[in-house]
């Protein structure tokens, strides 16, 4: 066994330039590999994040079915044990109470239809970011009852600026009758988001209470988790125990469930791009074992003939993939940490593009992981090992007469 | 009346038909052959006369088309890959014309290969290599490689490696033919001694008239058959 290590470790160095080459082209496929994983764990970071921490929030408590109708009389079911509870709960560190109606908007230029959100601008600072997204004005900095923070993209079709007014038309919760109050512009936010920009409009929470007559009623509890990724588990046993009288309680994953979908489709393109990466690597391992095979017919023919037998032949050439792939393996490693771990420290920008309905906030930090460095390693040692049994099979068979003749050709 | 205990070798009625671009071709036609133990054996005669396939035959390296062999009363036509690589490994020794040697191990990892594939122990091992290489006269060159060794030196590698498992037969395909003739006539010295130190058969297959002169038996070949059979006083 050692003695065919020897030979395959020694044998695979014998053409040093093929080898280094082979060993380049496997290693930067799976550097690349290593690089596109990191990557895409860092953008699934960076959206998830821009997605719960522009509004969205890590998680939602909604009266059953409010989610399906966004019906302005579904308000959530007794509030203020919810809210008490809440208070006291280890893993929730800020929450926000909302309303949510849909509302027309009008100038004296023009009118739109928006989505009219009430909130407590104190609390809803610690959970979304939209005071950090104002351009112009200020976010509720006064203690004005008719303050109205809206997009820019909203500001330019009403054609409106700071301190001008306008007013917002909703529909009463009980009665269906018109409510029509009057705002003062206070600020204007960009998100380079279409739908946030252009469709949403926030007033204090008190106020759009009033508008829509539901008393102390409220639409949404957006919630903010010491860990994000508790929002994501399913089993946590927070959503049971919220999802009651009549509530629920559900992650950002559950609200927004496409992008769950979105993600593992991303995972799934990085397995496609896997298995593409590795039947190109499976090609090229092939064909440097059969050149160095061809390039040493005689002396395989001479291993044959002094006695190693046919199972030696292919343990010889499967050794020698092995090595093959340890140097690329070694390579791919070095150069997939060394150009990640980069990338890590600077950050690429991607700052307001948008990607599945949510702009980047943030720069987007790939995110290495101890599984990059074992599972495609590991993978492709295996597939190395498995491509190889083809010319191993061959070496296996050969006839040592055959090979000595070949050789000397 | 033959002896039966001193024959090494036994062919029957050997043929071996090539195909050579779909054109048959018959290296062997109906060889019939005895060799004895100790015997320091010639086969000769022109290209294409059959001189390799017969040794290749002998050795279980090539199949015959038809005929038999025996190694020591076994039909080694018979054998599987795997039995036929084992009974090599333990029974022959082989020397071919050059490239004998795997240019990536030493001289001593050279010589030890097929004592690994026996199984013989690491101290066992390094005692044989020692011993051979002095009776090769390479003392002090294990830890060379191939490619620092001259042709000739090359060569009693190649001897030393094949004589390390001690086989009962040796079998050398044109061993002199790289060499100058003051090498190959050193070559065959050290070949001969082995020989008569250890009663061991060599076979040569050969166009070189020293190897001729040196051999007590000469077997000529002429196209696929047995042409003369000489015993040399």
């Amino acid at each position: 066994m050692h003695m065919f290590v020897k030979l395959a470790w020694r044998n695979i160095f014998r053409n040093k330039r093929r080898t280094i080459i082979a060993g380049t082209a496997i290693g930067i496929g799976l550097a690349s590999l290593i690089f596109t994983d990191a990557l895409m764990i860092g953008m699934e970071i960076n959206i998830i994040e821009s997605a719960t921490s522009t509004f969205l929030g890590e998680g939602q408590i909604h009266r059953d079915g409010f989610r399906q109708t966004y019906g302005i009389e579904k308000t959530i079911n007794n509030l203020d044990e919810l809210v008490s509870d809440l208070k006291e709960e280890e893993i929730v560190t800020d929450f926000s109470l909302r309303t949510f109606s849909p509302a027309m908007i009008s100038s004296p230029a023009n009118v739109s239809s928006v989505e009219l959100v009430g909130f407590d601008p104190s609390r809803e600072k610690d959970l979304s970011k939209i005071d950090e997204a104002i351009t112009e004005g200020s976010y509720f900095s006064g203690d004005g009852e008719r303050d109205i923070v809206i997009g820019r993209k909203l500001a330019e079709i009403l054609e409106v600026e700071i301190g001008d007014r306008v007013v917002v038309t909703v529909s009463q919760a009980e009665t269906g009758e018109l409510s029509q109050e009057m705002f003062r512009i206070s600020g204007i936010f960009f998100f380079n988001s279409r739908e946030m920009d252009r469709g949403m409009a926030f007033v204090r929470l008190n106020k759009s209470q009033q508008m829509l007559g539901i008393g102390d009623g409220i639409h949404e509890i957006a919630l903010k988790f010491i860990d994000i990724s508790l929002s994501r588990n399913k089993q946590l046993p927070f959503w049971d125990r919220y999802s009651v009288n009549g509530n629920e309680a559900v992650g950002w994953n559950v609200v927004l469930p496409q992008m769950e979908s979105v993600f593992a489709l991303s995972r799934f393109s990085i397995y496609i791009m896997g298995l593409i990466l590795f039947g190109i690597v499976a090609l090229v391992i092939i064909n440097t074992l059969f050149m160095s095979l061809r390039e040493r017919m005689f002396e395989f023919g001479v291993l044959r003939a002094v006695g190693t037998r046919p199972f030696g032949m292919a343990r010889l050439i499967i050794f020698e993939a092995g090595a093959l792939a340890v140097i690329s393996i070694g390579l791919g490693v070095i150069l997939g940490f060394a150009v990640t771990y980069i990338f890590t420290l600077t950050g690429i920008d991607y700052r307001g593009i948008e990607y599945l309905g949510v702009t980047f906030q943030e720069l987007l930090y790939p995110v290495l992981g101890i599984n990059q460095f074992i599972i495609y390693p590991l993978s492709l040692f295996i597939l190395t090992c498995l491509v190889s049994v083809y010319p191993a099979l061959i070496a296996a068979r050969m006839s040592p007469v055959k090979a000595m003749r070949q050789g000397l050709l | 009346m033959i002896d039966k205990s001193r024959e090494i070798i036994r062919a029957e009625n050997l043929v071996k038909t090539y195909e050579d671009d779909s054109v048959p071709v018959n290296a062997l036609r109906g060889v019939d052959l005895v060799i004895n133990r100790g015997d320091f054996l010639s086969i000769v005669g022109p290209s294409g006369s059959g001189k390799t396939t017969l040794l290749n035959v002998i050795a279980g390296l090539d199949e015959p088309s038809e005929g038999r062999v025996y190694l020591n009363d076994k039909l080694i036509s018979e054998m599987s890959g795997r039995e036929l690589s084992d009974f090599r490994r333990d029974n022959i020794g082989f020397i071919f014309q050059s490239h004998n040697l795997i240019p990536v191990l030493s001289v001593e990892e050279n010589i030890e290969y097929i004592m690994l594939l026996q199984g013989v122990p690491k101290k066992e091992r390094h005692k044989r290599v020692e011993d051979i290489l002095k009776e090769v006269g390479l003392e002090g060159f294990t830890k060379r490689f191939p490619t620092q060794l001259s042709g000739g030196q090359q060569q009693r590698v190649a001897i030393a490696r094949a004589m390390v498992s001690q086989p009962a037969l040796m079998l050398a395909d044109e061993p002199t033919a790289s060499l100058d003739s003051a090498t190959g006539s050193e070559l065959l010295d050290i070949m001969r001694s082995l020989n008569e130190k250890r009663n061991m058969t060599f076979i040569f297959s050969t166009h070189d008239k020293l190897v001729m002169d040196k051999a007590r038996r000469l077997i000529v070949l002429k196209d696929g058959k047995i042409a003369s059979d000489e015993v040399k006083e």
